[in-house]
């Protein structure tokens, strides 16, 4: 089974920096992290060669040459060829045109039987990547999903979160999943896969290499939304008390403090 | 400080330290507490493939050496010496095999232990038996196909865990020291039991108890070397493993300078954190200046032997005494900086201090340790 993972390197939340003048998030290397949701895709996808070993796991990333240290790490889990599609033309795609510029990538790399995407991105929070790529490719495609499970080389068992529900379906292939964050754990690296990603280095795609490509499609130009405002959301009415640890007395303080606020 | 390891030995350490930072400091109190077995962490680290890292790559190892080992054991040690020394207590069960097994013996137990399929232990110590290990009392009488083994091994690190175990016994007592015998003894052999588990100060996630030979049947092609090196099998295994004794203790020291700091930095007392005040500064300098020194012996021991150096017994025995000393007094200071909450399991430093302490006594007493080394130094004039 041949399974493409699409992973995202994002700025890690908890450094994130504005720039209101151009209303964008600055992208400084030092920062950036590999998409939560795209993780636990590519753990689903790394079970699936646990139990199919002749099973190729690939990683597509988009971005700037600095995303390379983030994807070696995806080597460490166990990534058979990590990809990366990187050209100034991509600079700011929206999501619209980062599916298009994907699919046209995917096309050109070859045939997947399993294409898997994190449901949403912690800097877009569009969700709707995975979908239009789907739609791209003219594949069959499912959200939401929380747990896949490889009935044979050509049907999955997946389960669908709907609100407070869980679907089951057994899809064929080929198709394109989209993973929820959190639906399961990432594996920590093996020792050899880490030793292999020291030397390591990602296939670098430019858009001269991808066939039929329309670059009017991609970038700033390709893309169908601009972002008109860009601002930091003020967090109103918070406060905090604090409590030295101690008696039961004090116990019942902090119950009483939490209890005002159910 | 930079040491200037090899990219391959920052791998291991950074991998170690995640899993450190993200596993075991969650348990470390709770297996403390409970004196629980660390069986799912040896898992993740047999998966992860830090089981075989001092092993050679023929045997599926990773083909480093003992600064590859006490990377990983320091790491550990940084949130939980008992866990790390269930790692460690398999290399020194495994470095007599490495050191003097038959082609047979490594190919079918070392493979095993660097897949982390195999935990490994080393039973020398006896009620009377400790730092004079020419005092023996378990014996091995050779009897057709098998020698057979009467006796007793006390605080034996791994055990009833572990799946193999190399014992040493008595085949000649005339001989002293040199009628001493080593053995590779499986978890089932006939006559094989496990005694007492005992109730420690500190290491209590790790399993210690007695082993009982009665009549213990073990195959001849058990015997590790020949008959009669069984002390020097031992000494020679103790010069590679006790470095692994000082890289637990650097890793516990660590852990509790890192504690002891943070805190420092938080607690607020008379308007000003605590890690204003001069003396609580030279506290924390004079932390900081041991366990890098510490390390810094650590390591260039690990390089002289890893190098192929024959003689490494007093830097051997000297990193160990500086290290755990360092443990105990850093481990100390940690729990003064903290007052109160250093005091009381809340946080982990009080922990550390109980783990510090076994760090100067197994594996050779810190007294012994020095005999050695004066010994050595002596014999150098």
């Amino acid at each position: 089974m041949n399974i493409l993972v699409c992973v995202k390197q994002v700025i890690d939340p908890d450094k994130i920096e504005y720039s209101p003048a151009t209303k964008t998030v600055k992208r400084n290397p030092q920062h950036l992290m590999n998409n939560p949701a795209d993780l636990n895709a590519l753990e689903f996808a790394l079970r699936i060669k646990d139990t199919f070993p002749d099973s190729r796991v690939y990683t597509l990333s988009m971005g700037a040459l600095e995303c390379k240290e983030r994807i070696k790490e995806l080597v460490e889990l166990g990534v058979d060829e990590a990809i990366l599609l990187s050209d100034k033309r991509l600079a700011g795609s929206d999501a619209s045109a980062t599916s298009y510029a994907l699919s046209c990538a995917i096309e050109s790399l070859g045939k997947f039987d399993l294409i898997l995407c994190g449901e949403h991105s912690l800097d877009g929070e569009t969700s709707i990547v995975p979908p239009q790529l789907a739609e791209y490719l003219g594949i069959c495609h499912l959200t939401s999903i929380v747990d896949i499970k490889p009935k044979d080389q050509n049907t999955l068992e997946v389960v669908k979160k709907i609100e407070n529900a869980l679907a089951r379906f057994e899809v064929k292939l080929p198709v394109l999943l989209s993973v929820k964050k959190d639906s399961n754990s990432v594996r920590f690296p093996k020792l050899s896969f880490m030793i292999r990603a020291l030397l390591y280095e990602p296939m670098i795609l430019s858009l001269d290499s991808l066939k039929d490509i329309d670059v009017k499609r991609i970038g700033l130009e390709g893309s169908k939304t601009t972002v008109d405002e860009f601002k930091e959301e003020k967090i109103e009415n918070f406060s905090c008390e604090i409590f030295e640890q101690g008696s039961f007395k004090e116990i019942e303080c902090i119950v009483d403090a939490v209890l005002k606020y159910i | 400080m930079d040491y200037f390891l090899s990219e391959e030995q920052k791998v291991i350490k950074r991998l170690a330290k995640r899993i450190s930072d993200e596993v075991i400091s969650k348990v470390a109190g709770k297996y403390d507490k409970e004196g629980i077995f660390p069986r799912d962490i040896l898992d993740l680290l047999a998966y992860t493939e830090l089981t075989g890292v001092y092993i050679p790559k023929e045997y599926g190892g990773f083909g480093g050496g003992v600064m590859e080992m006490c990377l990983v054991v320091e790491e550990l040690s940084r949130n939980c010496a008992g866990i790390a020394v269930s790692y460690a207590a398999t290399a020194l069960g495994a470095y007599p095999i490495m050191l003097y097994g038959t082609q047979e013996q490594k190919e079918k137990y070392l493979t095993k232990i660097a897949k982390g399929e195999a935990i490994a232990a080393f039973a020398l110590t006896e009620a009377d038996a400790g730092s004079d290990v020419s005092n023996i009392k378990t014996v091995a009488e050779k009897n057709g196909d098998f020698y057979i083994l009467n006796g007793n091994k006390h605080w034996i690190t791994n055990g009833g865990e572990a799946d193999i175990y190399v014992v040493f016994a008595v085949t000649d007592k005339s001989k002293g020291p040199r009628g001493i015998s080593a053995f590779i003894v499986e978890k089932g052999y006939e006559g094989f039991y496990f005694g007492k588990k005992e109730d420690k100060m500190g290491i209590r996630a790790s399993s210690t108890t007695e082993l009982v030979f009665e009549n213990c049947k073990v195959p001849k092609e058990n015997l590790l070397g020949r008959e009669g090196t069984g002390f020097i099998i031992a000494m020679k295994t103790f010069d590679r493993t006790r470095p692994g004794v000082a890289a637990m203790a650097v890793g516990i020291a660590q852990g509790a300078y890192e504690h002891a700091l943070k805190y420092a930095k938080e607690r607020v007392q008379f308007g000003q954190p605590l890690s204003s005040f001069q003396a609580i500064q030279h506290m924390l300098a004079d932390m900081y200046i041991n366990i890098e020194a510490a390390r810094a012996l650590l390591y260039s021991t690990c390089k002289m032997i890893d190098s192929g150096a024959k003689d490494y017994t007093k830097e051997s025995s000297a990193c160990k005494v500086f290290a755990s000393d360092v443990a105990m007094k850093v481990t100390i200071d940690a729990v003064q900086i903290m007052g109160g909450n250093g005091y009381v399991k809340d946080y982990p430093v009080e922990k550390m201090m109980r783990d510090a302490k076994v760090t100067q006594i197994f594996e050779g007493a810190n007294q012994i340790q020095r005999n050695i080394i004066a010994s050595e130094i002596v014999k150098e004039l």
